[in-house]
């Protein structure tokens, strides 16, 4: 037997696999965009399986409430780089492949060089502005793209950009071709995730991988699968290849280079400054500013530092004069007092200096959390 | 024509999970769904008719399904 490798043994025995569709494993080159919930389970079965390269992309630090479901990171790894502690780990798990680990934010200056090493992307991003992204450099690079996403007890999974039988393809712009408004939908930090859910959807995320790879069963290249967890319901619809989703796609690299996915995604605005939390505490209290709490009056947590509370409804319906020249905006995640920005900005223009808390109060309180472990 | 919708993500969180409405195409249903839940206006959800996604206003049959599935980014 040639190249036999005794961690492959149960996939050399396996019907329809055995060293063919390892070999086919070994040759591939996958790229994970994000190593969290997804992404844990997605890289930790992909090095396991021995897909001979894997890249790995991701520009965050392992924090404690990742630990519920990001299974890779242990206690001892808090405030550690992801991509680095996720690097380790995999080459101690599987030391016969190659991965390649790039400690980034993916964004449309790097997206094309980056994706353009490999045969399949597997999103496993936690928010619209890189979903969006990915999507559309997919589509231009014409690479399949395994697509996972999780929502609460609920999580999706689809296969763009491979075409089926009859030669047609289909990608995230055709179930939803623009972004919906950061307002309107909730993701984990918010909404709250059951830790086993993206476990099992970065498991079927990397299952549809192994089968477009090695040509095994029936993968779901344009259809769209979603799973409960509560009652193990699966519900898988047809998408349809309809060319007029893609007019929202950027046509070539260079207008996909000048796209801005967190301002298309409204997750930035280019007049509204976003605020670190150590930035945001070291503005807090200098003069001429006033803090203003956009969430709804008795939302938990409490904010321990003075500030002015204006519920975004009610900044909605008025907005009254403020004196102070610079006005610092917070909320629970980002997201309400982003729009609060745009608000105020509608009515003061330029004439004050408006920004607002990156991630919130959350990201705030994770923060304090860590510098004062 | 009686039209079950099957809802998902937070589309379920504002109409529940299933319900029946009265329509003849997809135009007329999201309008009824509409003036039943106010908040839907505001959401972004794909419409499966008979698990087959529809782009288009499309007519409908008695006793065709029809699935709202809002994007989740969560991950």
């Amino acid at each position: 037997m040639k190249n036999h490798n005794n961690r492959y043994a149960r996939h050399y025995s396996l019907k329809d696999f055995g060293f063919e569709g390892q070999q086919k494993l070994a040759e591939a080159k996958v790229l994970v965009i994000g190593a969290g919930g997804l992404g844990c389970p997605v890289l930790q079965y992909l090095t396991a399986a021995g897909v001979g390269t894997i890249g790995l992309a991701d520009n965050d630090v392992v924090s404690l409430s990742n630990l519920q479901r990001q299974v890779l990171y242990s206690t001892e790894d808090i405030g550690r780089a992801k991509a680095s502690v996720a690097a380790v780990k995999l080459q101690q798990l599987n030391p016969d492949i190659i991965i390649n680990s790039f400690k980034i934010m993916v964004t449309s200056s790097n997206a094309l060089e980056l994706i353009a090493d490999y045969d399949i992307v597997i999103d496993c991003t936690d928010n619209f502005a890189a979903r969006y992204l990915i999507n559309d450099a997919c589509v231009l690079l014409y690479k399949p793209l395994v697509f996972g996403a999780v929502y609460q007890y609920e999580g999706q999974v689809a296969i763009f950009n491979v075409p089926d039988a009859e030669g047609n393809k289909t990608n995230y712009r055709n179930l939803f071709a623009t972004p919906p408004d950061p307002l309107e939908v909730a993701d984990c930090n918010e909404a709250g995730v059951l830790g086993v859910l993206p476990g099992i959807i970065g498991i079927m995320q990397a299952t549809e991988a192994i089968k477009l790879l090695t040509g095994i069963g029936e993968t779901l290249i344009n259809k769209l699968l979603t799973f409960s967890i509560l009652d193990y319901s699966s519900f898988v619809i047809d998408i349809t290849a309809d060319e007029s989703a893609n007019s929202t796609i950027p046509k070539n690299e260079t207008e996909f280079k000048a796209t801005d996915y967190n301002w298309l995604c409204g997750m930035s605005s280019r007049n509204i400054q976003d605020l670190k939390p150590n930035a945001f505490l070291e503005k807090i209290n200098l003069p001429d500013t006033i803090v203003i709490d956009v969430r709804e009056t008795g939302e938990l947590p409490k904010a321990n530092f003075q500030n002015l509370n204006i519920p975004l409804s009610a900044l909605s319906e008025n907005i009254p004069e403020i004196e102070a020249n610079n006005i610092i905006l917070f909320c629970q995640s980002g997201k309400r007092s982003l729009k609060a920005g745009q608000l105020l900005l509608e009515k003061f223009g330029q004439t004050k200096n408006i920004s607002h808390l990156k991630g919130g109060i959350i990201a705030l309180h994770e923060t304090i959390n860590e510098q004062t472990r | 024509m009686a039209i079950k919708i099957i809802a998902f993500g937070q589309i379920a969180e504002i109409t529940g999970k299933e319900l029946t409405v009265e329509a003849s195409d997809i135009t007329i249903l999201k309008a009824a769904l509409q003036v039943e839940f106010p908040a839907l206006a505001e959401k972004k959800y794909a419409i499966a008719v008979n698990k087959k996604l529809v782009a288009d206003n499309v007519a409908l049959s008695d006793n065709d399904t029809v699935a709202l599935m809002p994007p989740y980014s969560g991950g």
